[in-house]
């Protein structure tokens, strides 16, 4: 048998090497910058729409101020400080709200996921609970909690704890016998075995619930605040409204948009950081 | 992430990674093993007794459905709920223990651990530092040949070298048996070649007692030192055959194939259905 020495072993292709290889294939320079500019061209059409329905007056200002209009109230808001005020205001509750209801759904979704009894307790509660609308509770938290910021926090954890509990739960659920058998063979304790093999299996289902609990907590705080506040975007929107300051409706609903856009590509990135290790995830 | 484009060369001789102060038998006493299925008891194990000596080199070899992973999975003490009683040495098999390496078929590496911490898994509980621990991983992935790809997630790698990596894990902890599912059942011919002269070479310089369960006859041939033989429903011992060859074995010596067609005969008439008898080329 001695024919047969040595193998040898190809270099598996690495994450970078992917990547690095898909831009390389371009037909050249033009179509490569052509790519670049794609997600551009729709939001500078709109831009450009915008810009022009303004100066031919198809819309009255009072309806749709001009883009230069409202760029100029965005930067006398920013300088009298009550644009970041009101910014920092909502993004507070927001980490707030969404970091309990993160916490509690991790947590009990986690439990529940390692637990059958635990899930069977919890889940005819959890689940009627779920079907009220965040919304709706509104007013009824309003009741208890007062005009404050605890109502608003109360009204976000509880829309982000379902989405990360239920995903947690899910993926905990999801593991593979035969991962969990090898955790058996190595010894490994009770915290070791959630450590390392049901939360990591777990985490694709889980940065799930965490981005659309994030986008959802978002959306909620600026509902929340149209509703009842004295700071914060959905009251200076709230505010515009009764003042027909529809610049500044504007400047608002565009720091909403970014913000959250912001938000989503950044947990996206995080996830692709996180689940570097599932085969084609990269792309 | 940066992958060195390693040429690893399998066959040189790496040092023995463990040195082992005791070893000792392995006794599977009238094991009986059977399953419920719809409150209809099913019999996989019937009556196994064997033992596995010291540093000896076993193949349980039967069918697929002949439940020898059933019983290799008593052995790993992964299942407890049998008949008869399997010890190593005077400890009885209860759960699994450190002292029982396993590979699977399917290299089962966790897919979000990279390839030496799927190895430094096995370590978790080792009573070793942060550097030794660091130096057995490396020690063990050298003896696979898989020095260089400590970085990589295992998706990044071939079968062959996945199971090479989930063969380092099976040993990181220096058991004293390994325990083998159908370790290159999954793997390409060529690759399944190389890999048992990898597994030879680390029973010979590790000094390991090994159990291999296989459906492949040339592969029990070619390792084992004796082959047990197991019947189809329920799972019996048919025959337990010592190879009498040494080492290095030519897989087309006469001697191997004699020993070849008897083994296949014996399976033959283990498993009703099956033709009586195995025809050759030079029946022809």
């Amino acid at each position: 048998m001695s024919s047969v020495q040595t193998t040898t072993l190809a270099p598996p292709i690495s994450a970078q090497a992917v990547s690095s290889r898909r831009q390389r294939t371009g037909p050249g320079a033009v179509s490569r910058w052509f790519g670049r500019a794609i997600p551009w061209i729709l939001p500078a059409a709109i831009l450009a729409a915008w810009q022009v329905a303004v100066s031919y007056k198809w819309i009255p200002p009072i309806l749709l101020p001009a883009p230069s209009r409202v760029l100029n109230s965005a930067l006398d808001m920013f300088a009298e400080g009550l644009l970041l005020t009101d910014f920092f205001t909502s993004l507070k509750i927001v980490l707030h709200g969404f970091a309990w209801g993160a916490v509690l759904g991790l947590g009990l979704g986690a439990y529940a996921g390692l637990s059958r009894t635990v899930e069977r307790v919890l889940g005819p509660t959890l689940d009627s609970i779920r079907q009220v609308p965040p919304l709706a509770l509104i007013p009824f938290v309003i009741l208890w909690a007062g005009v404050g910021d605890l109502a608003k926090l109360i009204v976000i954890s509880k829309a982000v704890f379902f989405p990360i509990f239920l995903n947690t739960l899910q993926g905990i659920r999801s593991i593979q016998r035969e991962h969990i058998e090898v955790g058996r063979v190595l010894r490994l304790s009770r915290w070791q075995l959630v450590r390392h093999i049901y939360l990591p299996g777990a985490l694709p289902s889980i940065l799930v619930g965490i981005r659309y609990g994030a986008g959802l907590s978002w959306a909620l705080v600026v509902a929340a605040e149209l509703i009842s506040g004295h700071a914060g975007l959905g009251y200076l929107i709230q505010r515009s409204q009764d003042l027909l300051f529809t610049d500044q409706m504007f400047v608002a609903i565009i720091i909403i948009a970014s913000f959250g856009l912001l938000l989503d590509r950044s947990l996206k990135a995080l996830e692709r950081h996180l689940l570097r290790w599932k085969p084609g995830f990269i792309n | 992430m940066s992958v060195p484009a390693a040429t690893a060369s399998t066959s040189t001789a790496s040092p023995a990674v463990s040195h082992r102060q005791r070893t000792r038998a392995l006794n599977v006493r009238q094991v009986s093993k059977s399953f419920h299925v719809n409150d209809e008891p099913l019999h996989v194990l019937d009556d196994i007794s064997f033992t596995v000596n010291p540093g000896e080199f076993v193949s349980i070899l039967g069918a697929s459905g002949c439940g020898k992973s059933t019983l290799l999975r008593l052995i790993v003490g992964l299942d407890d709920d049998y008949e008869g009683e399997i010890a190593l040495g005077d400890d009885v098999v209860r759960g699994t223990s450190l002292d029982r390496g396993v590979v699977f078929q399917d290299h089962r590496l966790l897919p979000w651990l990279t390839v030496e911490e799927n190895v430094g898994l096995g370590l978790k509980n080792a009573k070793l530092t942060k550097d030794e621990r660091a130096k057995r991983v490396r020690e063990h992935l050298a003896l696979v040949g898989l020095n260089g790809f400590e970085k990589v997630f295992p998706y990044q790698l071939s079968g062959g070298m996945a199971q090479r990596v989930a063969i380092a894990r099976g040993l990181v902890n220096r058991p004293e048996l390994l325990l083998l599912d159908e370790p290159l059942g999954a793997l390409d011919a060529i690759t399944r070649i190389h890999l048992q002269e990898e597994l030879l070479r680390i029973w010979r310089t590790e000094h390991l007692t090994t159990i291999l369960v296989t459906h492949d006859v040339e592969e029990a041939i070619y390792l084992s030192d004796r082959i047990v033989i197991l019947n189809t429903r329920p799972g019996r011992i048919k025959r337990i055959v010592t190879v009498p060859l040494s080492r290095p074995r030519d897989r087309l010596s006469h001697a191997f194939a004699d020993i070849k067609r008897e083994v296949l005969e014996e399976m033959a008439i283990a498993n009703p259905g099956a033709p009586a008898r195995v025809a050759y080329a030079e029946d022809i």
